[in-house]
């Protein structure tokens, strides 16, 4: 059954991404401004002859239709291009960046479910009390504060006050610290990084989790679970949770892009040296073929994502499984 | 004919340790002490993580302070403006200042262990310098020899003035690369280029792509005893803020290039763990400039724009957007120029009242409130430049003149700018060096006007007196005569104003207080940190 799914969803990725790869292109076509115009201002190039001579090695004396077929029979054979500010090939460059960006976003996702998951059972299960309450104005405040004004706060308190932990980078540069040392030395410097973005996915998981904890809550096999003298908080684990978190596990997968956008902001506060900062620099020196990479990226992770939670559904609904059969 | 003043570069450094944080109101310390071997120095600034570590067109100010730690260049400036030796040690002008005799320093290695040597230098000049990095400022040279193996001859096909030669052997694009590793390869794309073999003071270590770069102690560096730190990492640090804690909290020891917004500067001292200094910015001044297209009706106009600079108040631009941390501008020299700044220019003090007489002789009158529209372009590479647009549409508009006001990324205002020319007044910057010719220059005269090239003469301005002005000075070789022919220069280009710079940026460094000897040479991006140490 799973393998069935797998290979549904692959099927529509495929199309689905291409679509993305033709309108990431055309849309980067559209913006003002070329990855030319930058580097022969950086390299002071003033011989319209040698503009000429890169316009050509870039392929940019091309028709965009040309260049876009290029582009797609390169993306096919996995050559996402050259990028001229790295010297380096495309998949390089993020293969160089992308190990810290994963330790980024799995640990805000651990620190959002776990959170945000705890803290909406508490909500609910202490309705209309004053835990419910601190629960709402955290989450409230943790949504609307935005993650780089977040992330000063904790690095002024963390780190210039009290600290606790370094401002920012992922190691401490020069320090021979052995694989162990190495490990607890990345833990410390994930901390605040993590936090700033995880906290923000925890708010919406809480306010999610209560919501559907009390829907939950008031279902029949809760009430016949209850009947059969079950305790309060087997009924919670055992029953209610199970079944309360699947709007997370949704929001999670639809989550999974925005989060890796989201830690563009968190990365340049925390100098934490992920792809955000490439994609970034990209942008800003149009540096297409990595911008176009990054992009497509993005879109094979929310592909994988919404595939990862197609088969979790099924694991935590019954229901789902009929369906897909 | 002349050699290179001959300080070196340690009785200079003796001199000058004790009159270090001028500027900022800083405490002068006794600094004058010993310099302490060791450490481990974390350096940074607010830019970018540089494409390569060397880019042989220059790439920027990120590659430039990354590559000056490894290679070095055949000359220096230093802090009072004389040039020093680093590669060379004697540059000689025949009498006709056609031929220049270099002679090289000798015992110096590549960090593989290879002699430098002659055949380097002209591998440099004929491959490197003239056709990628020099660009227009060594069109007149026509061959180079190596009559030994540390003697080199320029010959140019016209008289080249001393200080125009010496200003380009220490410009920051002239780094010498070894000939061995880069000959039959192509410059521009050579691996090396991510880890450069030099003779400088230090050699690669490793770079982290997103973090930082490692450099290790040149043991065995020609200047005997130096650097005196046993590491040096420079660092991207992208967010000003955390920056700025970065230095609070020690993690960050040097960032200079106004490495956090002005407005943090006083709390940062106000903690006692960072201190500050204006000086490391000597050879140069980094300005925001007013560029008018001459392409466009109104403001080609030459009492259009003196009209529009009476309206323009560059006191209140320092004070508010500057934070007090610059001087309005008086020409296209800089103030702190010593060899060629005149005060005697054509002047455009504040005066709306001036500024709508002019408009109206001009026979621009305002009708229902307006006289024309203008679109404003604010190349926003700079948070300020966009501030000073909008600055500058209420003061425009303040005279009668309405603005489309434009404010946009690094890449739509180079394409708008310096391609396209799409812009009435465009709000930019330049950095204007000592030496005028070509950096300066290039903005006013025809030959600068090269659609798509940065920071040349965007504005299309064309006049064959400045023209011939500037060839005169680019082949005077009497310096006297040469002097007066830049005063001549600022008074024209003040008069035409086609490109104005409006406010010079005072530029400045910040360092933890262990940190010694930060800011000696006259650019501190491109100084090789050989002598920075830290104290006990």
């Amino acid at each position: 059954m799973v393998a069935r799914l797998l290979l549904r969803r692959l099927l529509q990725a495929v199309p689905l991404v291409l679509g993305v790869v033709v309108l990431n292109f055309v849309l980067i076509q559209l913006v003002p401004g070329s990855f030319l115009d930058v580097m022969t201002a950086e390299q002071q190039v003033t011989d319209p002859a040698l503009i000429e001579r890169l316009r050509v090695t870039y392929g940019m004396d091309k028709p965009v239709w040309q260049q876009l077929l290029h582009y797609i029979g390169a993306v096919a054979h996995l050559d996402l291009g050259y990028s001229y500010r790295h010297n380096l090939p495309v998949f390089d460059v993020i293969a160089a960046h992308l190990p810290a960006t994963l330790i980024l976003m799995l640990s805000s996702i651990a620190i959002a479910v776990l959170v945000g998951v705890t803290a909406g059972i508490v909500a609910a299960v202490k309705v209309n009390t004053w835990w419910d309450t601190l629960v709402s104005v955290a989450a409230v405040v943790c949504f609307a504060a935005p993650s780089f004004w977040l992330g000063i706060m904790l690095i002024v308190l963390f780190s210039v006050r009290l600290g606790w932990f370094p401002v920012g980078g992922m190691t401490t540069i020069g320090a021979d610290l052995g694989p162990l040392g190495t490990a607890l030395d990345i833990l410390r410097h994930l901390v605040l990084p993590a936090v700033t973005l995880g906290l923000f996915y925890a708010a919406t998981y809480a306010r999610v989790m209560r919501a559907s904890m009390l829907e939950v809550h008031r279902n029949d096999f809760v009430r016949t679970a209850y009947a059969k003298g079950l305790t309060r908080a087997r009924v919670i684990v055992g029953h209610m949770v199970g079944n309360a978190i699947l709007p997370v596990v949704t929001l999670l997968g639809l989550q999974i892009g925005a989060l890796l956008g989201g830690s563009i902001v968190v990365e340049a506060v925390f100098s934490w040296p992920g792809i955000g900062g490439v994609l970034f620099d990209g942008v800003m020196s149009r540096n297409y073929p990595v911008v176009l990479g990054m992009l497509l990226l993005c879109s094979v992770f929310v592909v994988v994502a919404n595939v990862v939670v197609d088969i979790l559904y099924t694991r935590l609904d019954p229901r789902m499984a009929k369906e897909i059969r | 004919m002349s050699k290179i003043t001959g300080l070196s570069r340690r009785s200079f450094l003796t001199n000058t340790a004790g009159t270090m944080l001028v500027g900022l109101g800083m405490p002068t310390a006794a600094w004058a002490a010993q310099a302490r071997r060791g450490g481990t120095l974390v350096a940074s600034w607010g830019g970018l993580e540089p494409q390569a570590l060397f880019v042989p067109g220059g790439g920027g100010s990120s590659p430039f302070q990354t590559s000056t730690k490894i290679l070095e260049r055949l000359l220096k400036i230093d802090s009072q403006l004389s040039f020093q030796p680093v590669l060379a040690t004697e540059v000689n002008a025949s009498a006709d200042f056609k031929t220049y005799t270099i002679k090289l320093r000798q015992g110096v290695n590549w960090h593989d262990g290879k002699p430098f040597t002659s055949a380097d230098v002209v591998y440099n000049v004929q491959e490197h310098w003239k056709p990628i990095s020099a660009g227009i400022a060594l069109k007149a040279l026509q061959t180079v020899e190596a009559p030994d193996a540390y003697t080199v001859k320029l010959i140019f096909s016209k008289p080249v003035p001393e200080f125009f030669l010496k200003s380009v052997l220490a410009g920051q694009y002239q780094l010498v690369v070894p000939r061995h590793l880069y000959a039959g390869r192509d410059l521009i794309t050579n691996p090396l280029n991510n880890a450069p073999v030099g003779t400088g003071p230090w050699k690669y270590g490793q770079w982290v792509r997103g973090s930082h770069v490692e450099y290790k102690r040149n043991e065995q560096y020609w200047n005997r005893g130096e650097p005196y730190l046993d590491k040096l990492i420079v660092r991207w640090w992208g967010d000003p803020a955390s920056r700025a804690a970065a230095l609070e909290t020690g993690e960050l020891g040097l960032a200079y290039s106004n490495p956090v917004p002005a407005r943090d500067v006083a709390r940062l001292l106000k903690t006692g763990k960072v201190v500050a200094d204006t000086k490391g910015y000597e050879n140069s001044a980094w300005t925001v400039t007013a560029e008018f297209n001459q392409r466009r009706e109104i403001v080609k106009r030459r009492e259009v724009r003196q009209a529009i600079l009476h309206a323009i108040d560059r006191k209140f631009i320092v004070d508010t957007i500057y934070f007090g941390r610059g001087k309005p501008a008086v020409s296209p020299i800089f103030r702190s120029n010593p060899i060629f700044f005149t005060d005697d220019v054509p002047k455009y003090p504040f005066d709306p009242k001036k500024a709508e007489a002019l408009l109206d002789a001009a026979g621009l009158p305002r009708k229902n409130g307006s006289r024309f529209t203008i679109n404003l372009l604010a190349a926003a590479w700079f948070e300020e430049n966009a501030k000073l647009g909008q600055y500058l549409k209420q003061a425009l508009e303040d005279v009668g003149i309405a603005v489309r006001l434009d404010s946009v990324d690094r890449a739509t205002a180079l394409k708008r700018i310096y391609g396209d020319y799409d812009y009435d007044i465009a709000v930019s910057n330049f950095t204007a060096p000592l030496e005028l010719v070509p950096v300066v220059t290039q903005f006013f005269t025809s030959d600068g006007i090269v659609k798509g090239a940065a920071f040349r003469n965007a504005t299309g301005y064309s006049n064959p007196a400045m023209d011939a002005l500037v060839e005169k000075l680019s082949i005077e070789t009497n310096p006297e005569l040469r002097k007066k022919l830049a005063h001549e220069f600022a008074r024209l280009a003040s008069t035409d104003v086609p490109i104005v710079p409006l406010v010079e940026i005072e530029s400045f460094t910040l360092a933890g207080t262990k940190v010694r000897d930060f800011s000696t040479g006259a650019n501190v991006q491109g100084e090789s940190l050989n002598d920075v140490w830290l104290a006990q």
